[in-house]
């Protein structure tokens, strides 16, 4: 793989911002793990728990039934920890952090100068493999809210990151979460203790910037009894002719009548328009609804990437616990995406609803692939899932493979699925009202992904809405 | 695998030294995989192995079986026959086609038998394979009256398996309703089938599954054709009663305005377990194919859907459409199912849907407010639920046959 600019017009945040890094010796080894874990003065328990997750590595298999296929990873090849020099020692406040790094979140649009922000959202930047500042730390503090980065709380909430990490996605789960298991650097941590409503919506930025890197971050969220947390992630990388690993783990645990919005706008650079370099994003998510009443929800808007391959999951072991997915998945030029949710359904009485809307264009492939399942005891459960396909062109495909179970007789599962063009009427009546053909495509697409949209943040929704028009730029003719 | 299946293959029936060779040849590579089980994608809901190895612990090949069951007809309806004794094609009567329009006889060689391909039962079928019949139609004649095959078996076929082929062609512009009607009552043994069917430029073929009785029979069935221009093939499944049954149908739609129709009414109860899996590839514009899966399911048995609709990126102005609904009258019941889309084509019409759940509480209490006893309302809103899949019916007696059917499985519950 060789590394190197490409040009394009369209990916906006394909920049790359030139600063000297600091990397782990390349390739995976038991050295590179206890590398990694000594730069994050890590206790013992934690490399042996990364340790047990490598040795378990070592006996799994990459698993290979996606649909979209890839070129074979060297994991030897990879470098697992890259970070910005003048971050080797943490900065105590935003003066001391290297003012390049403060530029380039500028030039994303994420000024990290607390008064400069939107009041309502607290973010979390993670460059490459470490977390540049977190934002309104002070605020959150007062209601006794944790949020930082998770190597910080590794150190400072042992008891809260022992209990919980990886209670949800065990290290054994599948290859790409041991591996993220094995080798995480940095991610987002968060605690809200219980009856606290989070005054603002909690964000997470992420960017890769070296080259030859993965990036595995890990983020944990926790919220206790009775409490609410809005958290919303977003992430962006440089454009390059190489394809670069995105392996992250998302663990949400939601106790008696607690409740989780998680929203991602995703925007890894997708590669250029004959398919080359790109960000493979193989991310597990998954969420637990552990206690009575509570509730998770997924937004998910997923524009970037070569490849995407997650799936976003609920697991409903309290009763009248409800679970939520709401996805816009769209593939242009030789993206691929493979994505949907799993609504496992354990207890009493507990709800999923999943909104699915994929559109595919140029020589694109979209596959929506999902699990329902409700066991025997989960009596009087409900699920709905509703999964569209807009096809543009026919050199895409849309495909839908939902798995649906049910073991119970008091349960019901209702689920629909249609794949379309977009209507020649609808576009002959935008025409004739003075929109051009792709003025009309976006308004209509984006009439499409309503449901979707309605669901995420205000200020994410605006970015989400141009985001879609953007993706499908240069696909109607 | 070489326990479970303690089978001399010296003591089939061969016509040639050749033959033997590539029974032996196809019977060393099943016994190499074995038994599908639920690790295969295809099996993922119905683990075969896991199935066959608890309900048997040795199978054997069928030598020296007696026969005698006395053979009684349908007199519902005019018809003509065929009859198969244990899978082996026996005897025919065309009694109201004219003749040398409709040729029937028995199965010589699977050399057309090409489809199976990765597929381990056909391994199977190919090693152990005891014929079957060959059905042709010549070209522009619709027959008269429907063909009912007579699947007869011998009372002594317990721990037995049983593979035959059978083979299916309509020419042009021409018509048949097919009746594959199965009549086994204690025995337990092993059924695997491999169809293959041609229905040429503009005919129709109607193909219907019935089952007698309740049995204890474990079948497999693989259907795999193709369709020519205008052609249609409509298929129901009424197939309730067996402790196992798989029904696998492959469909080429390979030319223009060819349509295919899948609908299957089924009424399962204690320890049975119903897989229908299908997959129809449009592979030319302007096709059609609809599929309409119904299952009612009591006690601890299992219904299993997995249908997969694939559309080429030339099969522009595709019709196709799934559609899967379930009624769970037990807790311990299970309705699994993958409808599944793949689509390479931009101006198509494609869409699924899927239900499960009991019985509308509405529907009953409008019913019982109608002065209507509980479980009459519920047998009614069965009755109701499953007759739906008819419409394609138009000859009156034959539907009313088939109603009949139904109705006796709903009473059933």
């Amino acid at each position: 793989m060789k590394s190197g600019e490409l040009k394009n017009q369209e990916y906006k945040y394909g920049f790359s911002t030139d600063i000297e890094n600091f990397k782990a010796p390349k390739g995976l080894s038991e050295k590179t793990i206890k590398f990694i874990s000594e730069l994050k003065k890590e206790p013992k328990w934690m490399l042996d728990w990364r340790l047990k997750a490598y040795n378990r590595l070592k006996v799994l298999k990459e698993p290979n039934w996606q649909k979209p296929k890839y070129p074979k990873i060297n994991y030897q090849d990879l470098y697992y920890y890259s970070a910005p020099k003048s971050m080797k020692e943490k900065p105590k406040s935003l003066d001391e952090v290297d003012p390049k790094l403060i530029d380039t979140y500028n030039k994303l649009g994420i000024p990290l100068n607390e008064q400069k922000r939107l009041s309502g959202v607290a973010v979390d930047a993670v460059f490459d493999s470490v977390s540049v500042a977190t934002t309104f730390k002070g605020e959150l503090d007062k209601k006794g809210i944790i949020f930082c980065p998770i190597s910080e709380a590794i150190q400072k909430h042992p008891e809260l990151v022992k209990k919980y990490l990886g209670s949800v996605i065990p290290i054994s789960d599948h290859y790409f979460a041991t591996l993220n298991s094995a080798v995480f650097t940095d991610g987002s941590f968060v605690y809200i203790p219980p009856n606290t409503r989070c005054p603002m919506e909690l964000s997470t930025y992420f960017r890769i910037n070296a080259s030859e890197t993965g990036q595995f971050e890990r983020t944990l969220i926790i919220a206790d009894k009775g409490s609410y947390v809005s958290y919303l992630e977003g992430c962006t990388a440089p454009m390059r002719d190489e394809n670069q690993l995105h392996a992250a783990n998302v663990e949400l645990v939601a106790l008696d009548d607690a409740e989780i919005k998680y929203s991602t706008v995703q925007n890894w650079y997708p590669g250029d328009k004959d398919g080359v370099g790109g960000i493979y994003n193989f991310v597990t998510k998954r969420g637990a609804c552990r206690g009575k009443n509570s509730k998770i929800s997924w937004t998910q808007v997923e524009t970037g990437s070569a490849i995407t391959w997650k799936y976003p999951s609920c697991i409903l072991q309290g009763d009248n616990s409800v679970g939520e997915f709401y996805s816009i998945a769209i593939t242009n030029n030789h993206q691929k995406a493979d994505t949907g949710t799993k609504m496992i359904h354990l207890g009493k009485n507990t709800k999923s609803k999943i909104i699915s809307k994929g559109i595919s264009a140029g020589q694109a492939d979209n596959t929506y692939r999902g699990l329902v399942d409700i066991g025997s005891r989960a009596k009087n459960s409900r699920n709905y899932t509703q999964c569209d396909s807009l096809l543009m062109g026919n050199k895409c495909g849309a495909h839908t493979v939902p798995y649906i179970k049910n073991k119970n007789s008091s349960s019901t599962v209702e689920h629909e699925a249609t794949t379309s063009k977009i209507n020649e009427d609808q576009l002959f009546y935008c025409n004739q009202r003075g929109l051009n053909q792709e003025e009309a495509v976006s308004l209509i697409v984006n009439g499409f992904c309503k449901e979707v949209l309605q669901q995420l943040p205000m200020e994410f929704a605006v970015e989400a809405q141009k985001l879609v028009s953007i993706s499908l730029e240069g696909s109607v003719g | 695998m070489d326990q479970l299946f303690n089978i001399d293959l010296k003591k089939i029936f061969t016509s040639s030294a050749e033959e033997a060779l590539e029974r032996k040849k196809n019977f060393d590579l099943f016994l190499k995989t074995g038994l599908p089980n639920k690790k295969d994608e295809n099996w993922k809901f119905s683990d075969l192995n896991l199935i066959i190895s608890k309900n048997f612990k040795q199978i054997t090949f069928p030598d020296d079986l007696k026969f005698d069951k006395k053979i009684q007809f349908i007199n519902d309806f005019d018809h003509n026959h065929i009859t198969l004794i244990n899978g082996v094609y026996k005897s025919c009567d065309l009694r109201f086609e004219e003749k040398d329009k409709v040729k029937i006889e028995s199965l010589k060689s699977l050399d057309s038998f090409d489809t199976g391909k990765g597929n381990n039962l056909f391994n199977l079928n190919k090693a152990l394979s005891s014929g079957g019949f060959s059905l042709e139609v010549q070209k522009d004649y619709k027959c008269k009256k429907p063909i009912i095959i007579y699947n007869y078996f011998s009372s002594d076929l317990d721990n037995k398996i049983i593979n035959n082929s059978n083979q299916i062609m309509l020419s042009k512009n021409s018509e048949l309703t097919l009746i594959d009607y199965n009549i086994n009552e204690k025995s337990k043994f092993f059924k695997n089938t491999f169809e293959k069917i041609n229905v040429g430029k503009g005919s129709l073929l109607k193909s219907i599954t019935i089952q007698k009785t309740k049995s204890n029979g474990y079948f497999y069935k693989n259907i795999s054709g193709t369709q020519d221009y205008n052609s249609s093939y409509q298929n129901f499944i009424l197939s309730s009663g067996l402790k196992f049954n798989k029904i696998e149908i492959n469909m080429d739609l390979e030319k223009e305005k060819s349509s295919c129709y899948i609908l299957s009414g089924l009424c399962l109860g204690k320890e049975e377990h119903q897989e229908i899996k299908t997959q129809i590839n449009h592979l030319a514009p302007n096709c059609k194919s609809y599929q309409k899966i119904k299952n009612v399911l009591e006690n601890d048995s299992i219904g299993v859907y997995q249908g997969k609709i694939f559309v080429k990126n030339i099969a522009q102005k595709t019709d196709a459409y799934q559609l899967s609904k379930a009624l769970i009258l037990d807790d311990q019941a299970e309705f699994n199912t993958k409808p599944e889309l793949e689509i390479y084509a931009d101006d198509v019409k494609c869409s699924h849907g899927s239900t499960s759940g009991s019985i509308d509480e509405d529907a009953i209490y409008y019913l019982m407010t109608r002065g209507i006893k509980l479980p009459v309302a519920k047998k009614l809103l069965i009755n109701g639920f499953l007759n739906e899949i008819f419409e394609n019916i138009q000859e009156e007696k034959l539907k009313t046959f088939l109603k009949k059917r139904i109705m006796e499985q709903v009473d059933g519950i």
